[in-house]
């Protein structure tokens, strides 16, 4: 990966991270009779499934995209990619308890995979 | 980060955060996990419910399980599997139970429906998209809600990843964009097939507007054809599977439903005030109608099959009313900033936030002013409590499983989907033969008796790639209505309590009448029911007389 496309992926890597912390205040200010680890997991779950594997494959688009318009969007597209693939891989044999592990795994490098061969 | 663009995405998270409490966190009372399924007010609620719970102990959704298909076995998984699966892997991952998952994924999803809507609106200005954003809350004030409560979750995912299409057709400059309008349409197909109308009909309108004033090009159509071979790729085993079921279960057919019988629908007249500055965003939307902007013409689009009951799309085209203060809410910005600007020619960020905020405490329900509508806060428990969910559970847990159960009178149960969490094949008593019995004051053997089950779309079996049977149309009438010996059955369930006490004294006197023999025996029991286990099905387990 060439030294521009990493420090662009470590800027907003920084962004994502304050995101994480503005999110899991936020879920435990609305969820506030909830403990603090059922918040945590759950803002977690929220970042990998969706937030983790949409930013990465949005990636290939971010010379056209600001980083608000890719993030949400990737979380449309992660949530329609996993449900997808979730659906097949799950009538091919492995069973679905697998695929929240897997799925986002092969996104994510997927995406930062073709964002480095694009840059 | 520039200030404004940190003061957009400050107030892009304020009103996320907004949707997420006023239609989440206060029906959930401010909890994610619940002991049992939570704000659950109708029996299509626990029809998605427990199908993903099915499909989570399954592993995958070949089959329907044979507890939802009327105790067919091998019926194949015939609802559009998108939710489900997002449901199930949500659950391994928080640890949530599926039925709080699956409820969450919804809240989430559509409450991000109205940011990318902010997006799609933002293309045609970035103030018109800031005033326009607020009127997304309106998702959640009456009757709308219904459309989380009542259980139309995958209309309404499905209406997220339309909204995320629209997005595609406003970035179709974007190289490979052909790749994202095929995944959302796929998306669409499925999550809730019948979206797929509502997406086709906009790129028509899309295409239509295009050519009349000659803004789209070739490259246009490469895009939008690669795209749908794309999505008909991805969806292809699922359509087959949908053109066997749903397609000839639910065809088509014209008819002029002005009314949705026993729901309570959304009418532009639910707008009220706020009507006046939509249809001013409309009218003054229409001199804009050259340049395609994509949220006039997606807002134009599901203001008109919005209208769809007006020419056969019926349920689908009131479910897709549900967003309509997402798809209109171009309109709304757009009208209120027209009129701003005729006062104030130097409009700025500031302005846009700080109305937007004006708004936001207005259709949140915190001012109320007449004739505009806002969020009423609704908080309760709904229709599970927690004895019935521990019978339930008890049921999928310590019975075998080829048990057959048999529900008696009780008044939680004509929402019938609920009692496939016992996920076993059950049987209930009709009320009406059962309050007949109650009136002639007679104990029967033999009850009128409904199976219930979901057969939607058709309970199809694969006979081979492309050829199906239908277990409905191949089994008389008799099988899933109609008079049975209640001695045939594993378990019976009896609630003690009820609105009309005479319904549950007579539960336990069946139940008292039972336990005369020597072979039926009290297998569970809490506050609320009892649960009794027969050990010779099939013998004479109750003698019948008058009382």
């Amino acid at each position: 990966m060439k030294k521009e496309a990493f420090n662009e992926l470590k800027r907003e890597s920084i962004y994502i991270g304050a995101l994480f912390i503005i999110f899991l205040i936020i879920f435990k200010i609305i969820f506030f009779k909830e403990s603090f680890f059922i918040v945590l997991r759950a803002v977690f779950s929220i970042f990998w499934l969706f937030v983790f594997p949409g930013y990465s494959i949005m990636l290939y688009w971010n010379d056209k995209l600001d980083f608000a318009e890719r993030l949400v969007i990737g979380v449309a597209l992660s949530a329609a990619v996993i449900g997808i693939s979730s659906y097949y891989i799950g009538l091919i044999g492995l069973n679905v308890k697998y695929h929240s592990i897997l799925l986002p795994i092969i996104l994510i490098s997927s995406g930062i995979f073709l964002f480095s061969r694009k840059k | 980060m520039k200030l404004s663009v940190l003061l957009e995405n400050s107030y892009l998270v304020l009103i996320f955060s907004a949707l997420l409490l006023i239609g989440n966190a206060n029906l959930w009372d401010y909890k994610l996990s619940h002991e049992f399924p939570y704000g659950y007010l109708a029996s299509d609620a626990f029809q998605h419910q427990a199908r993903a719970e099915a499909i989570k102990d399954a592993g995958n959704f070949r089959f329907e399980a044979n507890y939802i298909s009327h105790g067919f076995e091998n019926a194949v998984g015939r609802y559009p599997p998108i939710i489900y699966h997002l449901a199930v892997i949500f659950s391994y991952l928080t640890k949530l139970e599926v039925y709080d998952s699956i409820y969450f994924i919804v809240f989430f999803l559509a409450s991000l429906s109205a940011i990318i809507m902010y997006f799609v609106i933002k293309g045609l200005n970035k103030n018109v998209a800031l005033l326009s954003l607020p009127l997304s809350l309106l998702i959640f004030s009456s009757p709308n809600y219904i459309g989380f409560t009542w259980g139309h979750w995958p209309s309404m995912l499905g209406q997220f990843f339309l909204i995320a299409l629209f997005w595609s057709f406003y970035r179709m400059e974007m190289e490979k964009s052909f790749l994202l309008v095929g995944i959302f349409l796929s998306a669409i197909i499925l999550t809730h097939t019948s979206e797929l109308i509502f997406g086709l009909f906009f790129i028509f309108v899309f295409f239509m507007v295009g050519l009349l004033f000659k803004r789209i090009d070739l490259k246009d159509g490469k895009n939008l054809a690669f795209g749908i071979i794309l999505a008909l790729i991805i969806s292809f085993y699922y359509l087959i599977i949908f053109r066997y079921s749903w397609f000839i279960e639910q065809p088509y057919s014209f008819a002029v439903k002005p009314l949705w019988e026993g729901n309570p629908g959304f009418y532009l007249a639910n707008f009220q005030l706020l009507l006046v500055f939509i249809l001013i965003g409309i009218v003054f939307s229409l001199a804009k109608i050259k340049y395609m902007h994509i949220a006039f013409l997606a807002g134009v689009g599901m203001l008109i099959m919005g209208y769809g009951n007006y020419f056969g799309f019926d349920v689908r085209a009131f479910q897709l009313r549900f967003l309509w203060p997402i798809y209109l809410s171009a309109f709304f910005g757009f009208g209120i900033y027209s009129i701003l600007k005729f006062f104030i020619k130097k409009w700025n960020l500031i302005y846009s936030v700080s109305l937007g905020i004006v708004f936001l405490v207005i259709f949140s329900g915190l001012i109320k002013i007449p004739f505009i509508p806002g969020y009423q806060k609704l908080t309760t428990q709904g229709i599970m409590d927690s004895f019935h969910w521990e019978a339930l559970k008890w049921l999928s847990e310590k019975t075998p499983e080829n048990s057959k159960l048999y529900f008696f009178y009780g008044d939680i149960y004509n929402q019938d989907a609920l009692l496939r969490n016992s996920k076993r094949v059950h049987f209930q008593v009709d009320p009406n033969d059962f309050i007949e019995n109650i009136n002639n004051r007679r104990i029967s053997r033999e009850y009128v008796t409904e199976l219930p089950g979901d057969g939607g779309g058709g309970i199809v079996y694969r006979k081979s790639p492309f050829s199906f049977g239908e277990y409905q149309k191949e089994n008389e009438q008799g099988y899933f209505f109609g008079k049975k010996d209640i001695c045939e059955f594993d378990y019976y369930v009896f609630d003690k309590a009820s609105r009309q006490q005479a319904l549950a004294q007579y539960n336990l006197l069946i139940a008292n009448e039972l336990l005369k023999n020597n072979f039926t025996s009290v297998a569970f029991e809490n506050h609320v029911l009892v649960i009794l286990k027969n050990n010779n099905v099939g013998a004479d387990c109750i003698e019948e007389r008058s009382f």
